[in-house]
């Protein structure tokens, strides 16, 4: 089953303003279960929009977005979102925090306990539990948020730019912890890694933890080229770096976003 | 140190720098000292100028001190004082309880808020002491009543206005968290829209003691004559200014404390805004 398209979207438009401003226009992009996408584009090219109209957060004009066969109209609880700006409520505490969409998926109080337990500690904020978000780092919030993310044990990761407003050294870590996560077993209660979408204006970053990346064009955003990155797994960002293919695959990113904007 | 040692330690440092920056805007004993000492000179050279002047007009610290324990022990200034109490909590509960509900309604739905806006607006605007007569005759000058809507007058619109804004203030980030983990109505009010709110709630509140001490006070004056408002009135009719000061000091003293209260309130519920005072 792990060639089984598991998020699709088809021919799909946005415009914002009443059809002035054309977000993303005709786009039709597959992702196949336990595959992670990078899509990458420059700022204001309309990748979150359409990460968000991917989890039904917002509406197309036209074409559909298909998760497991059914078409997205609002968000599902087998597919979980990490936000650019993290999403931490400052009056939660960690541990309620990671708690959120546990309770508000109905999940047993026991169960949300265990996940929260055993999610804190995977992204390294043990001893946290009970700290505020104003008292932890950018980089520490942003774990609490993929900890949110994670502990629905989903099927389907959306990443908006998580990292993207973090320094280059805490990003790094978090890029590497993230690889590392998703290449545990026994993560998602013993099935496989997530398949994942992860949206960035980082060509670094999409080469290091895409199966695939996805390049998209000026507004209004078309895809441009979807490149295959073959480097082997289990990666770290060093080893993505160092490996002979990456210079080649920067470069022809690189490129393909030099293009567009000549 | 391995990679979570590093973060944990880097997450002690930040939370240590927090707490310096938080001890920085708390008062410390060198601050303390200044203050108390700011207010003893005052008393001292006030204590000193005052037997030059008309005893009618100005009165030394003492006296009105010595003044305070005729107040206490003749039962005055008890009486006067849980009068006064009385008018001030009725009113303020009711300022709470209609502001807070009327701020949310008007803060979540846009109907309410374009029927009760020109009226806030036009009532904000006028100052609220020239309402106090028509009030009185309202309540046809009968008991605590038109005092009690008086405070509730004065102390209503900075906690319906706070209340609103915190409301409709709230974090459209977090708005997008909440629908993209499917909330209820129900949870996104009880998880997202009162706790932002309540910051702005409460600095209202804090507004809203300092108008319902005026307001109680007017009301005093202006109908009925109770209270410690009474007691300022009657004291300075018969010139014995160092009983008229001991009131006054009594709604300084008010005014301080429950600000204090609120304010230590603020720092217990909504702990991440004390940075941004």
């Amino acid at each position: 089953m792990a060639v089984a398209e598991r998020l699709v979207v088809e021919r799909a438009s946005k415009t914002f303003g009443g059809g002035e401003l054309t977000v993303f226009a005709d786009l039709d992009l597959a992702v196949r279960d336990q595959e992670s996408v990078c899509v990458l584009g420059p700022s204001g090219c309309g990748k979150t929009t359409l990460l968000r109209a991917m989890h039904g957060l917002v509406g197309l004009d036209e074409g559909r977005i298909v998760v497991d066969g059914s078409v997205v109209l609002r968000p599902r609880s087998n597919v979980a979102m990490v936000f650019q700006h993290f999403g931490l409520m400052p009056w939660k505490s960690v541990t309620a925090n990671v708690a959120y969409g546990l309770e508000l998926a109905g999940v047993a109080r026991q169960e949300i306990a265990e996940r929260v337990t055993r999610y804190v500690e995977l992204v390294g904020l043990k001893g946290f539990e009970r700290s505020y978000p104003h008292t932890l780092s950018g980089g520490m919030q942003q774990r609490v948020g993929l900890a949110r993310a994670l502990a629905m044990e989903p099927d389907i990761l959306l990443m908006d730019e998580p990292f993207g407003s973090l320094d280059a050294q805490t990003r790094e870590i978090l890029q590497d912890e993230l690889l590392s996560i998703l290449q545990i077993t026994g993560v998602r209660g013993g099935r496989a890694p997530a398949t994942m979408v992860f949206i960035t204006h980082s060509i670094e970053e999409a080469i290091a933890l895409g199966d695939r990346i996805v390049v998209l064009s000026a507004r209004p955003a078309r895809i441009r080229e979807t490149i295959s990155v073959d480097i082997p797994r289990p990666r770290t960002v060093a080893s993505v770096i160092a490996h002979p293919r990456f210079v080649e695959l920067r470069d022809r990113c690189w490129r393909l976003l030099r293009e567009r904007t000549a | 140190m391995t990679v979570g040692e590093a973060q944990r330690a880097a997450g002690t440092r930040a939370g240590a720098l927090a707490a310096a920056r938080r001890r920085r805007l708390r008062l410390d004993l060198g601050d303390w000292g200044v203050r108390i000492g700011s207010v003893l000179f005052v008393l001292a050279v006030w204590e000193f100028v005052a037997p030059r002047f008309n005893p009618l007009i100005i009165r030394p610290p003492t006296h009105i001190f010595r003044a305070f324990g005729e107040l206490i022990a003749n039962g005055e200034l008890q009486e006067a004082l849980g009068q006064s109490l009385r008018e001030f909590s009725g009113g303020l509960v009711i300022a709470l309880t209609l502001g807070i509900l009327l701020g949310i309604a008007s803060g979540r739905y846009r109907f309410v808020y374009n029927a009760i806006d020109p009226l806030v607006s036009a009532l904000y605007s006028v100052p609220s002491v020239a309402l106090v007569p028509l009030i009185a005759v309202a309540f046809k000058f009968q008991g605590d009543a038109p005092r009690i809507a008086t405070v509730a007058l004065f102390a209503i619109f900075p906690i319906l206005i706070n209340t609103q804004q915190g409301v409709r203030n709230v974090d459209r980030g977090l708005l997008e968290v909440a629908k993209a983990f499917n909330t209820s109505e129900r949870r996104l009010w009880t998880d997202v829209i009162i706790p932002s709110a309540v910051p702005f709630l409460l600095a209202g509140v804090r507004l809203a003691i300092g108008r319902a001490l005026i307001g109680m006070i007017v009301s005093e004056f202006l109908v009925g004559l109770v209270g410690l408002g009474y007691l300022i009135i009657v004291y300075e009719n018969v010139f014995r200014i160092d009983r008229m000061f001991v009131p006054v000091i009594v709604v300084a003293t008010m005014g301080i404390v429950l600000m204090g209260l609120v304010q230590w309130i603020e720092g217990r519920v909504a702990p991440w805004t004390r940075r941004e005072q």
